[in-house]
């Protein structure tokens, strides 16, 4: 065939397909799926007789109904949560025990006998592993309750109906109601929450739920919110009440997140993300028993582990650097106390200190180990007794010792009361990051994600430390 | 420190809040103003004024110079600057005092539709921008893209002949189809009929179209036609517009022949214990979210009724091929259904 045959046929098929009109294409994917479906009704035998809908439909109208649903939802909720911080708590400590406590000091004496230089050990026992095993102790027991019981709801069929339940309010902010499901895993850990968003398939409602996910108060902050919240705001209040005081803070900052997550998805939405497609439906599968043992082994190896592992990944060079900067001595100062003394200026106008600063700086690999690496810094800068020694992390059992310490440190009410806030308010930690590029593919949002809350952190501190100074 | 004041600290930050407000505030900001002053180059002003001539001219009007630096929001120096090239160049010339396109302009003019009203269906069909942001962009948008971008957009897009307003795009080779019916407050009662275009311009009018929830391709019938309002009925509602407001819509009456469904009504208005056929779906539910519809299963024939009602009033969930789908209001009123 000559080039001039080709572009008549070519030029008639443009003509034929002009003349056709616009509808055609979409008439004929829709006479294939009705075509198809008609097909389906003549050739496929459905059982009627055990209709879904008996039971189903009688859990649906509890579940959804206007009495009912909200209050069966935040119970659920609720149980979760509770479940995760205080379960936690005991295999933690049998973890602390076992990798702090035992292994540590053993490695230590082991590294003695047979002779290693004592910054190789510090570097690498005191560094590296102790940071690792911190975040392991820390991480692993919440993520391995959290995990598989919101999995086991989710199997249940439960959960699409709490997006359902909430859509309306989701949609106010120009996000998906399943936004709820990805936020709620949040809880539990930002890099799980942002690998959830998976369920959202339209594309900005996704990026609205990825971008905002770090507005979750996660298993990694708790602890730090929970430890600030009873030494400083607790001890506001006479002792019996204290501890309920302690606990109403740290659920305000929660709820906080939320209204952050609700405000910053409305302006995503109505600004940089306008451009990006939407398409909302949810599908409200039929309820089936969970497959305990399934649900058990996926969550733990899907979620935790990988979880886990990145995070270990991350905290192995925190762990280094840490060790490192401590014990760098540039002049007759080490390398910390010079970042430190930096950063007072700029921490003293956010109603922090340096310490804090360096320490959310050393510690963007994980949450877990803000506290242990202030503390460390607190002693080495103050040079108070105790703790275990330069680029050593630390925690203590007894929060008199711990508030001791933050105190001599110029903590006030304001301070904690800040870093609270900012610990809400700040950059994803490295695995959720790491997470976000995985998902979104994209280093422009994978660094407005990172960038973001902490801009926000930095201007919510700087604007409540003002005002305190002000009015105090 | 010595001199820190907290008055000071917030004084200065509510500062830099207000210049950065000014200047990167949506629309009104300096920065972009000043980015518009900037790329208001000579090629924007001569497309800008052909576009203008040509849709005068189509519409049968005549231009003067006057009338021109009346519609154009740019110097009149540069306007005159512009005319005086555009004669030069023989894209135009006057009549008298009348301004005209030449052959080659008014080829110049057409390729600047074609790209504007492509850049809209790109709009429609493959992102999220609202219905009242696409013209705009598109205004933008014309003056950037050359004749082989603009092909393989076209080509991307399947060569479509209409924007999603219903105004026809011309072709690579300038042919340009009609757009069929007349304007709503011209027909006479009782007509059946599709709306065929819904004019974008003036945006005021265009809004209030949009607020009314009216949609393209939707068959209509008219009720009432006075000078004060029109009436008609459309998919199991009654829309009244002012004569002003219809004049914007065009609508194709259809000929005696073809068989009308008539009950027909939009998904979004089914009761719970009522079932209905579903007819299909409108033309204003597009690209992804009309292709997801229809893997769901929302597709001509199909049986639906509510499932559930949701405690806060949306999403509902329908019932459709025995399983349970969740939508919301603004996308249930694309489905068109027949109640039984």
């Amino acid at each position: 065939m000559n080039q001039k045959n080709i572009d008549h046929i070519i030029e008639l098929s443009n003509e034929l397909r002009w003349q056709i009109g616009d509808d055609f294409h979409d008439t004929l994917t829709e006479s294939m799926y009705a075509n198809a479906s008609n097909i389906v009704k003549n050739t496929v035998q459905n059982d009627n007789s055990k209709k879904r809908f008996q039971l189903d439909s009688k859990i649906d109208q509890i579940v959804t109904s206007k009495s009912f649903g909200f209050p069966i939802m935040f119970l659920i909720l609720g149980l979760v949560l509770w479940l995760t911080i205080i379960g936690a708590n005991y295999p933690s400590s049998l973890l602390a025990n076992l990798l702090l406590d035992t292994i540590y000091p053993s490695l230590k004496s082991l590294a003695l006998n047979i002779g290693m230089p004592w910054w190789l050990t510090g570097f690498l026992i005191d560094g590296v592993y102790l940071a690792v095993a911190w975040v392991i102790a820390v991480m692993l027991p919440p993520m391995a309750i959290f995990f598989p019981l919101f999995t086991l709801l989710e199997d249940f069929g439960y959960l699409p109906r709490v997006a359902f339940n909430l859509d309306a309010l989701f949609k106010k902010s120009g996000a998906h109601g399943k936004q709820a499901l990805t936020m709620s895993m949040g809880f539990g850990c930002n890099a799980a929450g942002v690998i959830a968003t998976r369920i959202i398939d339209s594309p900005r409602e996704r990026l609205i739920a990825i971008l905002t996910n770090n507005f979750s108060l996660c298993n990694g902050r708790w602890p730090t919110q929970i430890l600030i919240a009873t030494i400083f705001i607790g001890a506001l209040v006479p002792k019996s009440v204290s501890s309920l005081v302690a606990l109403f803070a740290v659920i305000g900052i929660a709820v906080l997140g939320m209204v952050f997550m609700f405000g910053v998805s409305w302006a995503l939405s109505k600004t940089v993300l306008k451009g990006e497609v939407s398409t909302f439906n949810l599908e409200l599968p039929p309820y089936r028993p969970p497959r305990f043992w399934k649900t058990l082994y996926t969550s733990l190896i899907d979620r935790t582990l990988i979880v886990l592992w990145r995070a270990i990944v991350f905290a192995a060079p925190a762990g280094a650097v840490i060790w490192l900067i401590s014990n760098i001595n540039i002049g007759n100062e080490s390398l910390a106390i010079w970042i430190i003394q930096s950063f007072d200026g700029f921490g003293f106008l956010l109603g922090l200190n340096g310490v804090i600063l360096l320490a959310y700086i050393v510690a963007i690999p994980a949450n877990e180990i803000v506290i242990p690496t202030i503390l460390m810094l607190t002693v080495m800068v103050t040079g108070i007794a105790g703790g275990e020694g330069t680029g050593v992390l630390f925690e203590l059992d007894s929060i008199t010792d711990t508030a001791h310490i933050l105190k001599a440190g110029g903590w006030t009410l304001l301070t904690a009361i800040n870093l609270m806030l900012f610990s809400l308010l700040h950059n994803p930690c490295s695995t959720t990051i790491y997470t976000i590029y995985k998902e979104t593919k994209s280093v422009k949002w994978t660094a407005f994600a990172s960038i973001m809350p902490i801009i926000i952190g930095f201007i919510v501190t700087f604007l409540v430390a003002q005002f305190w100074r002000l009015l105090a | 420190m010595s001199n820190y004041n907290p008055i000071w600290a917030l004084a200065i930050f509510f500062f830099a809040v207000i210049v950065l407000f000014i200047f990167f505030q949506p629309v009104k900001g300096w920065f972009w103003i000043l980015k518009k002053y900037f790329k208001n180059n000579e090629k924007t002003i001569i497309e800008d004024i052909l576009k203008q001539l040509y849709h005068f001219e189509n519409s049968g009007n005549k231009v003067n110079m006057k009338t021109l630096v009346q519609v154009l929001e740019y110097k009149n120096s540069s306007i005159v600057e512009a005319v005086k090239k555009m004669t030069i160049n023989h894209l135009i010339y006057f009549e008298s005092d009348i301004l005209k396109l030449s052959e080659k302009g008014r080829d110049y003019a057409l390729r600047i539709v074609r790209v504007h009203r492509l850049w809209e269906r790109y709009l429609a069909d493959k992102t999220g921008f609202s219905k009242t942001e696409w013209h705009n962009r598109a205004e933008m948008m014309e003056h950037k893209l050359n004749d082989d971008q603009t092909n393989m957009l076209a080509t991307r897009l399947g060569n479509p002949k209409y924007d999603p307003h219903g105004d026809p795009i011309p072709t690579k080779t300038g042919k340009i189809a009609q757009i069929k019916g007349t304007e709503l407050p011209l027909l006479p009662v009782n007509t059946v009929g599709i709306i065929t275009h819904i004019e974008d311009e003036p945006q005021v009018i265009y809004k209030q179209i949009l607020a009314e929830n009216i949609h393209i391709g939707s068959l209509i019938k008219v009720i009432e036609n006075n000078t004060t309002r029109i009436v008609f009925h459309s998919e199991g509602e009654a829309f009244k517009l002012a004569p002003i407001v219809a004049a914007n819509l065009t609508v194709a009456p259809i000929e005696k022949e073809v068989i009308v469904e008539d009950n027909i009504a939009r998904l979004s208005s089914l009761k719970e214990d009522e079932t209905a056929k579903i007819i299909g779906i409108s033309k204003e539910s597009r690209g992804e979210s009309r292709r997801r519809l229809l893997d769901l299963g929302f597709v001509k024939g199909a049986q639906v009724s509510i499932d559930l009602l949701n405690p806060l009033g949306e999403p509902h969930a329908y019932l459709i091929k025995g399983t349970s789908i969740a939508l919301r209001k603004n996308q249930a009123s694309k489905i068109l259904i027949k109640k039984k």
